[in-house]
Order: C-alpha cells, then sequence, then structure tokens
C-alpha cells in the first residue's frame, strides 16, 4: 500500500499524539506510544519479534513520560525523533509513517532479523 | 629497507601536532582549580605553558571544525563494513563525477594506515603546502582537493602504526587546521570498519548528510554492509544509500551477424545470446551475485543508489592514477556513476525541499 502514499504535507505535534496531513489533504493521528513502539532501530526492532517481548516494549515505551519529541528530517526519504527518555536511534521512512497512520503493520509481519551481529 | 613510522617522526611532519592522550583536561567541566591553595608564582612554569598552549591550540581547533562546516555544504562519509569492496574507487569516483557537474568537491582520506586516494587521483608523491600553520590540499583531476596521510609518508611502502588516541588527534586535525575553502561536496573516505575513525568524524564535523555503504553481492560483504547500516544508527548519521560494486563483468565480442553465442558463466550456468546485424555481442556474467545490495538495502528500508559495473579499468586507472571517470567520460562507468551520484543527490535535500511542516 506504500506504493501510493501521498507526500506528507504537515507534521503537528499534539499532546499525546501527532496528526498528519498527507498532500491529498487526508488526515490521520498517530499516538506517540505507537510510534516508540514502532522504532525501526536494531535494538527495539527485534523485540517486536515475538508477542511477549513485544508486550514487554510496549509497556516499557507506555511507562514513559508523555512527551513531544524533536522531529528531525533524514534526507527526503525519513523523520528522526529525539526524546528526552528512551530511544531515539530509530529513522522512521515516510512509508513507515504512512503504514501507521493506516493501522498497518509497519514491519509487513517480518520479524527482525540482525544482519549485524 | 622496511621501517615502522614512530609516532613521533610521523607526527613531526603535521602542524602542531599532539596527541589526544597527552591533553590535560581542556575539555573537562571539573575544574581541578582550588581557590584556597597559596599562589607560588604570578607566572606559569613551561609547563604549564604549555599546557595552556596545547589547551588554546584545541580549542582553536573545535572553531575551527565548526567554521569549516559552514563551508562545506555537504558532507558525505564512505564506508563499508568488508574490505576490498572498493570503497576508495567509489568514494573517488563520487567526487569525479560531481566535479564533472561542475561543482567544487573534496575528498578527505580518512584511511590512516592504508591510504590510495592520492594514487588514484594521480597525486602520488605530491606535497602539501602549508601556510601561517594552514594546510592546503593537493588538486588532482577535474580540480577535486584532496588530503591524505599518504602526503606525509617519506615512503608508501613503510606502515602507519598508531594507537586510536594518536590516529583521533590525526583526524582532528585533517578535519581543523586544513583550508579546504568553500565546498559543494566532502566525500570522506574510510578504512574498512564500524571502529574509531568514523566515530571521530561524526563527532568532530558538524552536520553531516549522511552515509554511503558500499557492498559488493556476496554474502560476506552484505552480511558486513548490514552492520555498517546498523552503525549509522548508533552514530545518528543517516544512510543516504547502499551502493553496489561489482555488480557484474560485460563481455563484449563480435562474430558473424546472427551467431548464436554461448558464455560459461559463474556457479555452472550458460548464458546465450545472437550477435546483432553487425556481428556485436555482449553479455554480462554476474562474477559475484546480483542483486545483493538492492536487496539489503530493501531489508533495512534505506535507498539504493545503484549498482557499479566490474570495470578491470578501474585497477588500471587506479594504478595509473587516471580514473576511469577522467579518461572515459562517456564510458559505461562513468554513466553508471553518474547514475549513483543522481541518486545520491535526491537524497541530499535541505529540509525545507522535501515540503514537510513540522509544528
Amino acid at each position: 500500500m506504500s506504493d501510493e502514499m501521498p507526500q506528507l504535507t504537515r507534521f503537528e505535534r499534539r499532546e499525546l499524539d501527532v496528526q498528519l496531513t498527507y498532500a491529498d489533504d487526508s488526515e490521520y493521528s498517530v499516538t506517540y506510544d505507537d510510534l516508540r513502539h514502532s522504532c525501526p532501530c536494531a535494538k527495539c526492532s527485534p523485540m517486536r519479534n515475538e508477542d511477549e517481548s513485544s508486550k514487554t516494549l510496549r509497556r516499557q515505551v507506555e511507562a514513559l513520560p508523555k512527551e513531544k519529541p524533536k522531529v528531525r528530517i533524514v534526507g527526503n526519504y525519513a523523520l528522526g525523533f529525539e526524546w528526552t527518555q528512551g530511544c531515539s536511534s530509530g529513522i522512521f521512512r515516510f512509508e513507515r509513517i504512512w503504514d501507521l497512520a493506516n493501522r498497518r503493520d509497519p514491519d509487513n509481519g517480518k520479524p527482525y532479523v540482525h544482519g549485524a551481529w | 629497507m622496511t621501517e615502522s613510522y614512530s609516532i613521533e617522526s610521523c607526527l613531526e611532519r603535521w602542524v602542531e601536532v599532539e596527541p589526544v592522550g597527552a591533553r590535560h583536561m581542556s575539555d573537562s567541566p571539573v575544574s581541578t582549580h582550588d581557590p584556597k591553595a597559596p599562589v607560588e608564582s604570578a607566572d606559569p612554569s613551561p609547563q604549564e605553558q604549555k599546557k595552556m598552549e596545547q589547551a588554546y591550540a584545541q580549542m582553536k581547533r573545535k572553531m575551527s571544525m565548526q567554521e569549516i562546516g559552514k563551508k562545506i555544504k555537504h558532507k558525505v562519509m564512505v564506508l563499508s563494513g568488508k574490505g576490498g569492496v572498493g570503497k576508495s574507487t567509489v568514494s573517488t569516483g563520487l567526487a569525479l563525477s560531481l566535479a564533472q557537474q561542475g561543482l567544487s568537491v573534496g575528498i578527505l582520506d580518512i584511511d590512516i594506515t592504508g591510504p590510495n586516494v592520492p594514487k588514484m587521483m594521480g597525486l602520488d608523491g605530491r606535497r602539501l603546502h602549508v601556510e601561517s600553520g594552514r594546510i592546503h590540499p593537493a588538486q588532482g583531476h577535474l580540480g577535486v582537493k584532496v588530503i591524505s596521510m599518504a602526503f606525509l609518508l617519506d615512503n608508501e611502502d613503510t606502515p602507519v602504526v598508531w594507537r586510536g588516541p594518536i590516529k583521533l588527534g590525526a583526524i582532528q586535525q585533517f578535519i581543523g587546521d586544513v583550508e579546504w575553502g568553500d565546498l559543494d561536496y566532502l566525500i570522506i573516505d574510510f578504512p574498512p570498519g564500524t571502529s574509531d575513525e568514523p566515530l571521530t568524524v561524526a563527532q568532530s564535523l558538524p552536520d553531516i548528510d549522511g552515509m554511503v555503504i558500499v557492498t559488493t553481492p556476496q554474502d560476506v560483504a552484505l552480511l558486513d554492509s548490514r552492520k555498517s547500516i546498523t552503525f549509522s544508527e548508533s552514530l545518528k548519521v543517516p544512510v543516504l544509500g547502499v551502493v553496489e560494486n561489482m555488480s557484474g563483468y560485460t563481455v563484449s565480442g563480435k562474430a558473424a551477424p546472427g551467431t548464436e553465442i554461448e558464455i560459461a558463466a559463474p556457479a555452472g550456468k550458460t548464458l546465450k545470446t545472437t550477435s546483432d546485424d553487425e556481428g556485436n555481442f555482449s553479455v554480462t556474467l554476474d562474477i559475484f551475485k546480483e542483486g545483493g545490495g538492492k536487496s539489503t538495502a530493501e531489508e533495512f528500508g534505506v535507498p539504493f543508489l545503484g549498482a557499479l559495473p566490474f570495470d578491470p579499468g578501474f585497477v588500471r586507472g587506479g594504478d595509473d592514477g587516471v580514473h576511469r571517470i577522467v579518461s572515459e567520460p562517456e564510458g559505461p562507468s562513468a554513466v553508471a556513476f553518474a547514475g549513483v551520484v543522481s541518486a545520491l543527490q535526491e537524497q541530499i535535500v535541505d529540509g525545507d525541499s522535501v515540503g514537510l511542516e513540522i509544528i
């Protein structure tokens, strides 16, 4: 579905979630908890491989203070979020954010495999 | 006769050199000054004087690194997890291809122990010009500016045997004491792996645009490339994309028009082709495998910048100091590099041009 993704034009940080506006005027909201739980970094991703560890990650994320992140644009393909606590490593491709907006699994059901270690 | 360079002998050749390990708390936020201690003398001892001078030089270098960062529009790191994948060839190729567009480009060869960019750029044996304590880069083909450890070695057969902190000091001097001038692009060529060098550069040079990961299609190289991609997340430097080098070797030939030709390819495959009306034929052999770089990029969600052909001309060009892009600017390798550079430039954009409003 990411193929038909319109361009993200507005990223409004609200108290508990972010409102996304796309070029076709469609609007979506994604909670910060959902955003943080779907962090694509090499530390967070493997935790989503199993249901139990995924729930643990979720609980860890939900226990963090509610805050608006700093946002940085990465190249022309992604966003990075900086939080005062918790993981700030993940680089979120626009496709990933689009999947989250549409309540789809951004990992496409694939388990994360560490190529590195 | 082979001799090892001692730290001292190598660093003596550099300007205002001091090993980082020898610096004294210049970066520390903790004051060691005791206000109750008796004042022994108003004049500092020669040792204290030296420490102050070192701290001042370090502060000056840090400020200089910030200034240099502003003068260079785009900084691109070129990395690979594995050695021998053609990082320096890709670095020089990217620099030359950008310079072909009329841009002002520099290459910083950070491979302290195995510097070979100068040879590839036809700058073998060249010396650097130092004026008013500032080092001026050598200029290679198409006006590309080059800084490399190779310029400081008397003998290219002599190894540089330095531990991490000394390398770190040299790298900071490579960045802070060099008069690059205004550049559109600075390409930074690293040794293989994920160790001190990229870490030092990422922490010293502000606003790095990102890193290009060079790989070959073989599994071992791909495994290490994945490591580099994960490494980028630790450094918080975005991956601009993956380049697959040595992607395929094209065999061309001539036969009678319409002749069916069979060529034995790797992995027991047989490739078939038919010569055209003029008798020309060509077949591309995947010496390693094919598509590995692209699939790694897809797996990690980073852009794939393109594949570069296996071109023996790169080897000859590297040895002769005339890069393939210079000797054959319209050739297939130059065209492939232009494609990679175009994909790279698409990734390097100012935040505003993404057209995203962040509130």
